[in-house]
């Protein structure tokens, strides 16, 4: 039943921490935010890969799987923020709703 | 080592190869003869290509599997797998990316190495994605995919080009936080992501509980490749992107990007999956939803390169149709759909490019009568709107009649129907498109306008003629694969 209840408490947690960050993406209107929900739930979604590696017993699979994906959402924040970096020269701030050139 | 695993390890090594190569290369000579790096991997990867398929149907198998990188040592760094329908892709990648270089020699004129670089990690990363044989590779590769298109978007620096690129990069943010989620969960259940332990834990029947899990997992994965392919409810990110990046890079991403990424990776989902009739039901209504909407929003476009963005959202459509058949046919209808599309959606857009030279604005208003002074540009372009609209004897009317003859005989009449139905409005924008570039009285202020030279004219008379030429080939294709054994 202990066991149980870290498991369950992870998954909720974790989901909490998707959502949340899926809704930082979705609400907000400035760059750096975006950036910040997109590493929330990337990090929900690397403890979910450790939590599968316990489960079932896997561990140095989930361990090798987690580090390429911190590696992937690092660049990945990287090249965000060199376009972000680049949209603040071209319009002065980091609002999305500056973005409307292109419609239809 | 034999010349399959030789051809086979081409694929990774010659890009890879050629990124360390390039560099080493003094800046003067890099900067001057970037095209010839370029297309040289893009003439090996189609060479590859072509006697991969050809010995696998001589040799009548159905995968090849092979060590990357056995020379080294036994350890290797991981196996991979040809497939028999790997080959198409991989020509596929070949042809677009020489299409690409060729117009990029025209249309770029700074940061020459930033593009042969990051089509080197593009192509890497597509013919990855193809090779490997688990989940997990397949999604880094995808990310290897995403990022070099995120910037080769906005390369440029342009506001266009910025804003393209942030509505892909916060889409597919989407797409890998739903993958990574989705994988972890299948993790838990089946402790391993390689094709085969997914296969056969789905066919030993989990218990209740662990196949919500399963459930869970595929909606989070076919909503993820759905935005990557960019079907109908997650296509709004597409043509801003494709519209807004120069129109070398625009030919790699409407090309072949969205195929390998997205569709490609629905085509291991349905095979991994195939025992779930829910796959098949939700492929086939954003199917049926992305042919209509697509080619109703091309439809009411101005801009040249939106209305063939859009274009290729409707066409994607056909792609997943025919996957959500499940059968054999299906999918050799859909393998032969991305062959065409990439064909007829590579010369629409060199014509594009060919536009793009009188043209700023690529508005289609302001053209007209285009046909007596860019006679090539038009028959290409005629050519490949036929072949899109599925007029025999072209190669879009095999694979869309391949497609619908699945569709026909594993039972699902209505759709067939449907399909075919939307062919109409496939065929009405692009006659909007014809009817205002190229048909119609010569302007005057127009008649300055003078044919596009040198490697664009090259491709698109070269790409025509695959078109032509496969397409009348096609049922002896089909006939010698029947013989030997592949299908």
């Amino acid at each position: 039943m202990e066991i149980l209840d870290l498991k369950i408490i992870m998954l909720i947690a974790g989901l909490m921490m998707i959502v949340a960050g899926c809704y930082c993406i979705i609400r907000t209107y400035h760059m750096v935010k975006i950036i910040i929900g997109i590493e929330v739930a990337m990090k929900a979604v690397t403890m979910f890969i450790i939590m599968g590696g316990y489960m079932n017993g896997h561990m140095g699979l989930a361990q090798s799987y987690v580090v390429t994906a911190i590696v992937i959402e690092v660049i990945v924040a990287v090249v965000l923020a060199g376009v972000t970096m680049n949209l603040y020269k071209k319009y002065g701030n980091m609002d999305i709703r500056n973005l409307i050139q292109l419609k239809g | 080592m034999n010349y399959l695993d030789l051809s086979a390890e081409a694929f990774l090594l010659v890009p890879l190869a050629t990124i360390i190569i390039y560099n080493i290369c003094p800046k003067k000579l890099s900067e001057k003869y970037f095209y010839v790096f370029a297309a040289a991997v893009a003439i090996i990867q189609i060479i590859a290509s072509v006697s991969m398929f050809y010995l696998m149907n001589v040799l009548h198998m159905r995968e090849h599997n092979f060590i990357f990188l056995k020379v080294l040592g036994k350890s290797g760094m991981g196996s991979l797998c040809i497939t028999y329908f790997s080959p198409v892709f991989l020509f596929c990648i070949g042809l677009v990316s020489f299409a690409s270089v060729m117009i990029a020699m025209h249309t770029i004129d700074a940061k020459k190495t930033h593009y042969v670089n990051l089509l080197m990690t593009l192509i890497t990363g597509m013919n990855g994605m193809i090779l490997v044989k688990d989940l997990f590779s397949l999604y880094v590769f995808l990310e290897i995919v995403g990022l070099s298109s995120f910037v080769m978007i906005a390369m440029f620096q342009s506001k266009k080009g910025l804003e393209g690129s942030v509505k892909y990069l916060v889409m597919s943010e989407f797409a890998s936080i739903f993958i990574l989620t989705a994988l972890a969960l299948i993790f838990m259940q089946t402790g391993s992501l390689s094709y085969d332990a997914v296969g056969s834990f789905l066919l030993d029947g989990a218990a209740s509980s662990q196949k919500m899990m399963i459930y869970f997992s595929v909606i989070l994965l076919i909503s993820a490749f759905a935005i990557k392919t960019g079907a109908v409810p997650f296509h709004s990110w597409l043509p801003d992107a494709h519209q807004s990046a120069d129109t070398a890079i625009s030919v790699l991403l409407s090309g072949i990007v969205i195929k390998i990424a997205g569709v490609y990776s629905l085509i291991v989902l349905t095979r991994l999956f195939s025992g779930i009739e829910a796959v098949h039901v939700t492929l086939a209504t954003i199917g049926i939803l992305s042919i209509v909407t697509g080619a109703l929003l091309a439809a009411k476009q101005n801009h040249f390169k939106r209305i063939i963005a859009y274009s290729s959202v409707s066409q994607m459509g056909y792609i997943l149709l025919g996957l959500s058949t499940g059968t054999t046919l299906g999918l050799i209808g859909s393998v032969a759909h991305v062959f065409s599309h990439a064909v007829f959606k590579t010369t629409l857009f060199t014509n594009a490019g060919a536009l793009h030279e009188h043209f700023e604005s690529l508005d289609i208003n302001e053209m007209g009568g285009l046909q007596s002074r860019m006679p090539v540009t038009a028959f290409s372009s005629i050519i490949a709107f036929l072949s899109t609209a599925g007029i025999p004897p072209f190669t879009g009317f095999w694979s869309k009649l391949l497609i619908v003859m699945a569709l026909w005989t594993s039972g699902n009449p209505v759709m067939a129907g449907a399909a075919l139905t939307a062919s109409i409005f496939t065929s009405a924008y692009f006659l909007r498109l014809q009817k205002k570039v190229f048909f119609g009285p010569l302007p005057d202020r127009l008649s300055e306008v003078k044919e596009v030279t040198g490697s664009i004219k090259f491709i698109e008379i070269l790409l025509t003629a695959v078109t032509i030429t496969v397409g009348v080939l096609f049922p002896m294709i089909l006939v010698y694969l029947q013989n030997a054994g592949t299908i």
